[in-house]
């Protein structure tokens, strides 16, 4: 008896263990999905409430990292599977009240943000956890158990103390295995991989990352001129393929880190391009001064690694202002004098309190003299006022840098000019 | 005390049904998807590897062309466009290789019509050969 009940109860957790479907998924249920945006001139973070079910509300904030005074968003949520659409008006600020729209079902959807006269399509799923196997197992042997136990008690009643013991071993050794269920899984459960939730892409558990992006810099128009606002554009093509790159996940809060510098470093723009169709980042923006621009573009596909972008393009006719002003600060930095392949700490001072940006206190992009080599670093555990940032820079030779942090009221950038030596032989 | 266990042992047999019956989910495909000027609803009876047959009934505009392509983002492989034809307004039927492995395949639907071209797309789960 207590032999055949083990062996029960160990095809129990066998099929527990092989029904719990495996591989994770790039957005959880539950989680918000923070989106960085560069649109209408100024940079947001879209943030996505997660939904604990449907039909229900889905609720969607727009924060302002520059001084915006409420900029009117409208949102647009488009279910893919059966076309509902869903509209609301969110008000960009730095602490913004969230719009409440409704979602019907789980699965692909997307949402149209419209801001001035720029329009962004955001992909993303509407997740729903559902009840696991290890949940229904648990009440399930938990209520055979009360059942039996009840019904135990009333043969117990109507029979008498006379009765067979056939029937009250029946229901003894039912409830006995009801618990003995129960209670295996709620050990065991916790080891177990979770369940994919509801309304998630299928997956098949491969490994090993998807192909490289190829990606075309255009500007629109071809030939744009100093002062004048244009649309850098973003193509990115599977190099395996040759269809449209439109997998990109929230890589640091952002489809996208697109990093525009001028050849001489005095133009410095950390951008977030808006998607605008599928395989398509396009962002606009203004250049002062005539000359060669450098376009960086860092993100990750799904169930890829990050991926850095490069490309170029050119601004014509004549300068029509002094540009940024370069004003290198003086950073604190460990050692004094960098060295090539070693851990160089670089302290920055900060103008107020920081408040996370990009899901981290401070960021620090460095770009080689010449362009060919482009680094993003975080800042990392400052314990007092000012970013530490800490980077083995690769080759000996001048770097431009720049730290980026958040206060409450704007974007502060500080470029920095780091030069690095030879180790000493 | 043998019919007990009997007993006991199909009660577990019946949940081990349910619950692996409750992660592989059912074997035909039936995906839809909705664009800007079209819905339409892809039905594999049998989504396997090699020749299959593929039903597009196109449920919101009007369409008088489908044409499917399938491509495999985790693999970089990619598949010949398969052109549809239409025995009924609205309902195409494609026939041919769609799919070269088992795996999460992207598929379009290339649709066109008076509306324009539309290419709508979806995950396709390919399970067995």
């Amino acid at each position: 008896m207590i032999r055949a009940l083990g062996a029960l109860c160990l095809a129990v957790a066998l099929v527990v263990a092989f029904a719990a479907p495996a591989a994770a998924h790039n957005v959880t249920a539950g989680a918000d999905l923070r989106i960085a945006q560069t649109i209408a001139g100024t940079e947001l973070t879209v943030v996505i409430k997660g939904t604990a079910r449907v039909p229900g509300p889905l609720r969607i904030g727009v924060v302002a990292f520059d001084p915006v005074a409420g900029l009117p968003v409208n949102l647009e949520v488009r279910s893919l599977t059966d076309g509902r659409r869903v509209t609301a008006l969110a008000r960009a600020a730095a602490q913004p009240q969230y719009a409440q729209l409704r979602v019907e079902e789980t699965g692909p959807h997307e949402l149209r943000l419209r801001a001035g006269n720029e329009v962004a399509v955001v992909p993303f799923r509407v997740l729903v956890e559902r009840g696991s196997a290890g949940d229904f197992l648990i009440y399930g042997g938990l209520l055979v158990a009360a059942l039996l136990l009840v019904g135990g008690l009333l043969t117990g009643v109507l029979t008498g103390a006379s009765a067979r013991r056939g029937p009250a071993m029946l229901l003894a050794g039912g409830a006995a295995v009801g618990v003995t269920v129960a209670a295996m899984v709620i050990v065991f459960e916790p080891l177990l991989p979770p369940g994919e939730p509801d309304g998630a892409a299928p997956t098949a558990g491969l490994e090993g990352g998807r192909p490289f992006v190829q990606s075309r810099v255009d500007t629109v128009p071809a030939r744009p001129a100093a002062g004048e606002e244009f649309t850098l554009r973003l193509d990115l093509v599977d190099g395996s393929t040759g269809r449209p790159v439109d997998d990109l996940v929230a890589h640091h809060e952002a489809l996208a880190h697109l990093v525009v510098t001028s050849e001489d470093g005095r133009y410095f723009r950390h951008l977030h391009p808006l998607r605008t169709a599928p395989g398509r980042l396009e962002v606009r923006l203004r250049a002062d001064r005539p000359g060669r621009y450098l376009a960086h573009a860092e993100l990750e596909r799904q169930d890829s690694g990050g991926q850095l972008l490069a490309g170029e393009f050119g601004v014509e006719g004549d300068a029509a202002g002094p540009g940024t002003v370069d004003r290198p600060a003086s950073p604190r930095l460990r050692p004094a004098v960098p060295v090539a392949g070693r851990p160089t700490t670089i302290e920055v001072a900060t103008q107020g309190a920081t408040r996370p940006w990009l899901g981290m206190s401070g960021h620090l992009i460095i770009r080689s003299q010449d362009g060919s080599f482009l680094g993003h670093v975080h800042e990392m555990g400052s314990s007092g006022p000012g970013l530490r940032f800490t980077f083995s820079f690769p080759r000996a030779g001048r770097y431009l840098a720049w730290a980026q942090h958040a206060t409450d009221s704007r974007i502060v950038t500080t470029p920095l000019t780091i030069d690095v030596t030879d180790p000493p032989r | 005390m043998r019919r007990m266990i009997v007993l006991a042992a199909l009660v577990v047999a019946a949940v081990a049904l349910f619950v692996v019956g409750r992660g592989s989910g059912p074997e035909p495909l039936r995906l839809t998807t909705a664009g800007a000027h079209y819905t339409a609803t892809v039905l594999i009876g049998r989504p396997t590897t090699g020749r299959i047959s593929v039903e597009v009934r196109v449920t919101s505009g009007d369409a008088d062309g489908a044409a499917l392509s399938a491509v495999m983002p985790d693999m970089g492989h990619a598949m010949p466009e398969l052109v549809a034809g239409e025995p009924e307004p609205g309902r195409f039927v494609a026939e041919g290789e769609l799919f070269a492995m088992t795996g999460v395949w992207d598929l379009s639907i290339r649709l066109t019509g008076p509306a324009g071209e539309e290419t709508l797309t979806g995950k396709a789960l390919i399970t067995g050969g």
